[in-house]
């Protein structure tokens, strides 16, 4: 930008140059400067769907709070389902803040959830039957949103940025909460290890599709794509998956299970894993609201929204101070 | 969307203290009917594990901060005369004459811990 000029006076054209340039330069952008539109639009999809997912993410596991085997057990996926909701208010935040230029808040937000408008993570469509799933959640799950969430530590958009370092700060208990369950079922009774193999086999594919699918020849979709140029991210979705599984397949096959995919290995020539590649259509179908508990969950979640409207309308009466 | 959901919603920002001799500083923002609510949100969202010695809530449209043309301002001044940083030559100029260049710690009448 030429010295003396004031940044308002720049054309659009030259504002974007600038805008790319602070990017390219590891620069944070920040809720009130410029940005291209469709940065703003990925932004919020991007983290929308995110904060949305911490939230229903948090209710498979709140079914196991009354059921945890211990008071211990209890006490720590309580305070674990505590922080999933306390990810996806900071999360929410940032996403408001980017629609707020568009008259939209976390109203609109909750209301495009319940119109299915609004989509969340696969993962949390599916059932959590068993306490093993509770544990394959906590150390799976969660170990591949740590992956996902750390690649975007560096992201351009400043907010995000430091939402994620405080929700990776905590995923680290998260991570090591569910490594304790389930090293308790793979040392346990031959009962348990069953029912620890039981829940990996169920949730095989579903951490497939956690990362999405490959390129955008299966959706069409080149959201992925645009985010690595504006850098809100810096890795692909196989990137991922691949870095999930070699950090996470000789955990699993050291506990001595098996993963549901006979085909899977690691190929020394490209330096690849070769798998079993999920059902993509039955991902879309998922995540369109027809997994086993897509309804389930949004219809609780729709009336707990509705049984608290008063708390809302009453405290709001009283004129903020 | 109605008034009330409004009025519900404002956006507090979050400053802390982590202990009483650290200085405050921003943890993050969050929404809230009132002040009121707004500390008790604070202390659930953000300090559940993390020590905190004190808090602040603070409505952001209270707040003054800079606009992107006010803060592309603050890159473009150079300010080295102000700084120990315009002042690195002397350290070679000082050895000319066989002595050392005065630390900050040498200057500020040995204040500092060490040496």
């Amino acid at each position: 930008m030429t010295v003396g000029m004031s940044f308002n006076q720049l054309s659009e054209d030259e504002k974007m140059t600038h805008f790319l340039d602070r990017i390219n330069a590891g620069e944070k952008i920040e809720p009130d400067d410029w940005m291209p539109e469709d940065y703003r639009l990925q932004l919020i999809r991007l983290i929308s769907m995110h904060g949305i997912s911490e939230i229903m993410g948090a209710l498979p596991e709140k079914e196991w709070v009354p059921k945890a085997p211990s008071l211990h057990r209890k006490l720590a996926i309580m305070a674990k389902v505590q922080d999933e909701m306390g990810h996806g208010q900071l999360l929410l935040r940032v996403a408001e803040d980017l629609m707020a230029p568009l008259g939209k808040n976390r109203h609109d937000i909750m209301e495009d959830l319940f119109s299915g408008k609004l989509k969340f993570h696969n993962v949390f469509h599916m059932d959590a039957p068993t306490w093993g799933d509770a544990g394959i959640i906590a150390w799976l799950v969660d170990g591949a949103a740590i992956i996902s969430q750390s690649m975007m530590l560096d992201s351009s958009y400043g907010p995000y940025a430091r939402a994620l370092k405080r929700i990776c700060a905590e995923e680290v208990f998260h991570a090591q909460h569910g490594e304790s369950i389930i090293l308790a079922m793979a040392e346990g009774t031959p009962e348990q290890r069953e029912m620890l193999q039981d829940s990996l086999n169920r949730w095989w594919e579903s951490l497939i599709m956690f990362f999405g699918p490959k390129s955008a020849k299966e959706t069409g979709n080149s959201n992925a794509d645009k985010n690595i140029m504006y850098k809100i991210r810096t890795k692909t979705n196989e990137d991922l998956r691949q870095e999930f599984f070699t950090k996470y397949i000789p955990r699993i096959w050291s506990l001595g299970l098996t993963i549901p995919d006979d085909t899977i290995r690691f190929d020394e020539d490209s330096q690849m894993w070769i798998y079993k590649d999920a059902d993509w259509s039955k991902f879309k179908q998922i995540v369109s609201g027809n997994g086993p508990q897509s309804q389930n969950r949004l219809d609780l979640r729709r009336r707990s929204y509705k049984n608290n409207e008063w708390v809302r309308a009453a405290l709001a009466a009283k004129k903020a101070i | 969307m109605n008034e009330s959901t409004n009025e519900f919603y404002n956006v507090y920002e979050v400053f802390s203290k982590k202990t009483d001799k650290s200085p405050f500083q921003h943890s993050f923002s969050l929404l809230a009917p009132n002040a009121d609510m707004a500390l008790i949100m604070a202390k659930e969202n953000f300090f559940r594990r993390e020590t905190v010695a004190d808090i602040w809530v603070v409505k952001r449209e209270n707040i003054r901060g800079l606009n992107q043309d006010e803060r592309e301002m603050l890159k473009r001044l150079d300010k080295q005369y102000r700084e120990t940083k315009g002042y690195g030559y002397l350290k070679k100029k000082w050895r000319d004459y066989n002595q050392e260049q005065f630390t900050e710690q040498h200057i500020l009448g040995g204040r500092g811990d060490n040496s």
